[in-house]
């Protein structure tokens, strides 16, 4: 092995080790703070469920959830839009390429719209709590909307033998037919219909349970277990289709495998919490400078990159909105934005 | 040996034919070049014989192995290629090269994938390369990478677009010189198009003048005739010997 490449493994190493740490103190400290400034030693005690009832729910029942939403969901988007970047051959490929996200709106504006589901007129008003007010209705429809978005996306595409070109603008077209239809039922809708069918989009980690985190765990994992499994392929990938089937990688199967599986992967996450965007451009941006292309290790860092992201958006959201956080979603561009502009007009790096 | 045998290919349906009956042979190290003007299915032949456009008919034998009959993975362990834009991701040669190796690892490189990989670096005098990001490489040397990549693949036969297309003239022979290598000292078959008729003199073994997607006259060197290219390039051009060797003074 020579020096250079004992620098560079280094290099891999540390960047992954210095954001795992980042993620698990981060993750800890968010654990220890929050808006009903309960101290760290009621915290630890809340920990061990030895605290009142009400720090105990608060610690277990709002953070701990809330946290690991944050780390999933997270390392969820930033490896989707990398995926969706590498597949796509387009930079500005992200987790929402497909009109995920325009379907899941669709989806949950069709419910809370139409049959007065959603959280606002479920636990704040018993008095609407009717068959179709079920807390998960909303995630359900707009999860489903957005699998039936995918599989058309995809369905069509394969006439096209997933031309990535194609893909981008049929996602494209298919996206504003379900915001076209979103802003149909919004005009139609009451005041508090369209005020919740409309914060339901901002994205909002405060939604997360136990139940919704090991959905999108499983997910999530699924996603990139698969993804790590078949990094080899993806690495040939970017040399282009024609050298990559040349190489003896089945290029459509696989294509459409990523494309499926990172798009699920959104949709379980918007279903959920709502938009979080530019997490899935960012992230894998930022990792792809620091660290080349091999999905060997831009997989995990990607994973560590988004989550790490998520926790701190979220944290300062919480710290920012006086009691009730403010959308993460909005964060994340926020504090993303300015951070990828500085990276991208910056000087060039080699590798 | 290669043989291609009454291959035809058609874009769709009721398209007219691009490649018709096309059949040639190509000895184990002999270089083929094929010739024709851009558009006279030139590329259509590369892509049919490395699998990415199904024929309408005929066959690719390769020792009497029909390759249209294999799946893609086998049939990279037969065909290399190096296209005409190279692409690559930001990895270090090393890396580059060692997805040749994917028909034969599958999901994770194993100590005899990097061993070859090894070997066919300093077979080619890269191995200080071996580490630099493929990015930060002149098109000459980005080229050898992809000849190394293709050779990884342990291939019978190396199809290489237009190799000189993108390069000046120091990289060009460079280039050319390795085509060469590869046919005299490993047995490889190269089958190739040159756009530069004297390069194509120099380089080649075999000639397969194509046009209106027939071959119309395939051979050595004694077929490369002012004739042939008139009727293939519609350019006229003559052809010199200069201390026995063929020279092609255009216009």
């Amino acid at each position: 092995m020579t020096n250079e490449r004992k620098i560079q493994k280094k290099k891999t190493h540390t960047v992954i080790i210095s954001l795992a740490a980042a993620v698990i103190v981060l993750a800890v400290f968010c654990v220890f703070i929050g808006s009903s400034h309960m101290s760290i030693a009621d915290g630890f005690q809340a920990l061990l469920k030895k605290s009142t009832p009400a720090n105990n729910r608060i610690i277990w029942n709002i953070r701990i959830p809330r946290v690991l939403a944050a780390v999933i969901a997270g390392a969820g988007l930033s490896v989707s839009g990398l995926i969706m970047q590498t597949n796509l051959n387009n930079p500005m490929a992200s987790p929402a390429t497909l009109g995920v996200s325009n379907a899941a709106v669709f989806g949950a504006n069709l419910s809370i719209i139409a049959f007065a589901g959603g959280f606002l007129s479920t636990g704040n008003n018993l008095a609407s709590y009717t068959v179709g007010a079920n807390p998960y209705a909303t995630s359900l429809m707009a999860f489903l909307f957005s699998v039936l978005s995918v599989l058309l996306i995809l369905g069509l595409c394969r006439l096209k033998a997933f031309q990535p070109g194609v893909v981008v603008l049929a996602g494209l077209a298919i996206g504003s037919v379900w915001t076209a239809g979103t802003t149909i039922l919004q005009f139609y809708a009451t005041d508090v219909g369209l005020s919740a069918a409309v914060i339901w989009t901002f994205g909002d980690l405060g939604r997360a349970t136990y139940r919704t985190d090991w959905i999108m765990a499983a997910v999530v994992g699924v996603g990139i277990g698969f993804f790590s499994l078949v990094s080899w392929h993806l690495n040939v990938l970017l040399s282009g289709d024609a050298s990559a089937k040349s190489m003896g990688v089945s290029v459509n199967a696989l294509r459409f495998a990523c494309l499926l599986l990172a798009s699920l992967i959104t949709a379980v996450c918007v279903s959920f919490m709502g938009i979080i965007g530019f997490v899935g451009i960012i992230c894998p941006h930022v990792i792809k400078r620091l660290l080349g292309q091999d999905h060997r290790e831009v997989i995990p860092a990607s994973a560590l990159a988004g989550s790490l992201l998520l926790l701190l958006a979220d944290t300062f959201s919480r710290s920012m909105g006086n009691g009730s956080a403010l959308p993460v979603g909005a964060i994340t561009s926020l504090l993303g934005a300015p951070f990828f502009l500085a990276i991208i007009f910056g000087k060039e790096e080699g590798r | 040996m290669l043989e291609i045998k009454n291959l035809s290919f058609r874009y769709s349906g009721g398209a007219p034919l691009v490649l018709r009956d096309v059949s040639f042979t190509l000895k184990d190290g002999e270089i083929g070049i094929l010739l024709a003007k851009n558009g006279e299915g030139k590329s259509t032949l590369f892509q049919t014989i490395l699998g990415l456009r199904k024929p309408l008919g005929g066959q690719i034998l390769f020792d009497g192995q029909d390759l249209l009959k294999m799946n893609r993975r086998e049939r990279a362990r037969y065909v290399g290629y190096v296209p005409q834009e190279i692409r690559f991701g930001a990895l270090s040669v090393f890396d580059t090269v060692l997805m040749g190796r994917i028909s034969y690892f599958h999901l994770r490189a194993g100590r005899e994938d990097e061993e070859a990989v090894r070997k066919i670096l300093s077979g080619m005098e890269m191995e200080e390369f071996a580490d630099r990001n493929v990015l930060e490489l002149s098109g000459g040397e980005r080229q050898k990478v992809a000849v190394a990549r293709a050779l990884a693949q342990e291939p019978k036969l190396l199809v290489f677009d237009e190799p000189t297309a993108n390069l000046d003239i120091a990289n060009e022979q460079l280039i050319l010189q390795e085509a060469k290598k590869l046919s005299r000292e490993r047995h490889i078959s190269v089958l190739t198009s040159l756009h530069d008729l004297n390069q194509a003199l120099t380089l080649g073994d075999r000639f397969f003048f194509l046009r209106d997607g027939v071959i119309q006259v395939s051979g050595g060197r004694e077929v490369f005739t002012e004739k042939e290219i008139k009727r293939t390039f519609d350019a006229d051009v003559r052809i010199m010997e200069i201390e026995g060797k063929k020279v092609v003074i255009g216009g």
